[in-house]
């Protein structure tokens, strides 16, 4: 997806750190497993982070050993199978299948072309993931139609923007219950804050491109970070007061790790210009 | 009911002391302050209920069954105040209830908006999570009514940032803490450098 949600890895212990891998390598096994070779270019940091927040919390940490996608030659613990892992696994593919159909139509020709090519690699998984959960499917579809509806009247409402992004992370986890109530909380405020952020990353690309941006609309072309921050912090605030609601057993340092640390110092890098430089080093990285 | 002891998270041969601590920790954490007109308010009730009856139960059994309620000192946030306006009394148990769609239809059916009119548009933007929008609309209400405190008070907890709120020994600071990683340390934190 985007890659902002990410662990602080020096305030991690060891066993977390070791158990985030562990997810992350298990999400990449479980998508080759699920949609074969090519699938694993779809893993990311965020889709692992709705892995960790989806699991049973009753359930521990017990890893098994795997063969790298990357490394074929080398063995990692990773965390087996898992209706987490593969409710993850397959949002991941529906995610990255609309995004790159939004890709297409937003560019001419030429520009859509690497677009197209990957969705006609992705489509036969799209497929697949979408017959596996046809209701995530219909709501990214109309989330995203809605975003671009509302780009294209330039929309200024900064909430209604978010609002669809939002709506559409809120819909990866099942809502029904207490602990549905407490994960839609997370996930609408996750999905409002990345939406946020990314606005905040493309803001500069997108004036000179011309483009919309929810922020330029809202505050003027040069943004204005001190409200967004304060609007971003607050999101943060109800992600934290709804992960303390909740039960997620083992998972729970990792997952505060990353409310806490992770994202306030991802925002602080999107602010500062300093993102672009970590994102494009690490985020597809195995080793 | 839960064994108390589990509820509070200490072994049964926990000191006084440690359970008032352990006590004192899930109290701030669950404080109705951090869930001030957050949806998830009744859970966070509950839990504090549950805190509560746990402290109370363990203070009992140890001072021998004669003590009374010693805590119970937190009290729910939510609505106190009433409104003159019977429409703003309809809406505001809407808005408890949860019921925000049919909040916002009826607070758009009043004609003359006024500084209450702008707090309880602001209380169902925030209840969406339209945060910016809350903001916008609190900001009014408290420009139309500086002496109001219930107003001032909402739209304070829209500007405090990331100061307030509760957060769990370790993270209590925050990102201050973090003063020493410079931007360029920073590249390695995030994970995603290593092996993961």
């Amino acid at each position: 997806m985007f890659g902002y949600v990410r662990p602080l890895r020096p305030e991690l212990k060891c066993r977390d750190f070791d158990l985030y891998r562990a997810t992350y390598c298990g999400l990449c096994r479980c998508l080759r497993r699920r949609y074969g070779l090519t699938a694993p270019m779809l893993l990311n940091f965020d889709f692992t982070f709705l892995a960790l927040l989806l699991w049973e919390p009753e359930e521990g940490f017990t890893p098994c050993s795997g063969r790298c996608h990357a490394n074929p030659l080398r063995k990692l613990p990773m965390c087996p199978d898992s209706p987490a892992l593969e409710l993850a696994a397959d949002e991941s593919v529906i995610l990255a299948w609309w995004k790159l159909r939004d890709g297409v139509e937003d560019e001419g020709f030429w520009k859509g072309l690497p677009a197209r090519t990957l969705s006609w690699i992705v489509w036969p998984a799209y497929k697949k993931a979408a017959r596996r959960c046809p209701e995530f499917d219909r709501t990214v579809k109309n989330c995203l139609e809605e975003l671009s509806a509302l780009e294209g009247e330039n929309c200024r409402s900064l909430d209604r923007a978010a609002d669809t992004f939002a709506r559409l992370l809120q819909s990866a986890a099942p809502g029904e219950g207490e602990r549905g109530r407490i994960l839609s909380q997370l996930l609408y405020h996750l999905g409002r804050w990345i939406y946020l952020a990314d606005a905040r990353d493309d803001l500069e690309e997108d004036r000179l491109a011309g483009r919309y941006n929810p922020l330029a609309a809202r505050y003027g072309p040069s943004g204005d970070d001190e409200a967004l921050r304060l609007t971003m912090d607050h999101s943060l605030e109800l992600m934290g007061a709804a992960l303390q609601l909740g039960d997620f057993g083992c998972r729970r340092p990792v997952l505060e790790n990353i409310v806490y640390l992770g994202l306030p110092l991802v925002e602080k890098a999107v602010f500062d210009g300093s993102w672009n430089e970590i994102k494009k080093q690490k985020i597809w990285r195995n080793d | 009911m839960r064994d108390p002891y589990t509820v509070l998270g200490v072994s049964q041969s926990a000191s006084d002391d440690e359970v008032k601590k352990a006590y004192r920790e899930l109290a701030r954490k669950y404080h109705p302050d951090n869930y001030q007109n957050n949806p998830l308010a009744d859970l966070a009730e509950e839990k504090m209920k549950e805190i509560n009856e746990a402290y109370d139960t363990i203070t009992k059994q140890r001072a021998g069954g004669y003590a009374g309620s010693s805590s119970g000192g937190y009290q729910r946030g939510g609505y106190t105040s009433a409104s003159a306006n019977p429409t703003y009394a309809r809406v505001r148990n809407l808005i408890n209830a949860g019921d925000l769609a049919q909040a916002e239809q009826l607070l758009y059916e009043v004609g003359q908006k006024d500084g209450e009119w702008y707090f309880l548009s602001g209380s169902i933007a925030y209840r969406k999570g339209w945060l910016d929008e809350a903001m916008q609309n609190y900001t009014l209400a408290v420009q139309m009514e500086p002496g109001n405190m219930e107003y001032r008070q909402a739209l304070t907890l829209m500007q405090r940032g990331s100061m307030g709120g509760y957060r769990p020994a370790g993270y209590a600071t925050g990102m201050d803490a973090m003063d020493c990683c410079t931007t360029l340390m920073c590249l390695n934190c995030l994970c995603g450098g290593g092996r993961c």
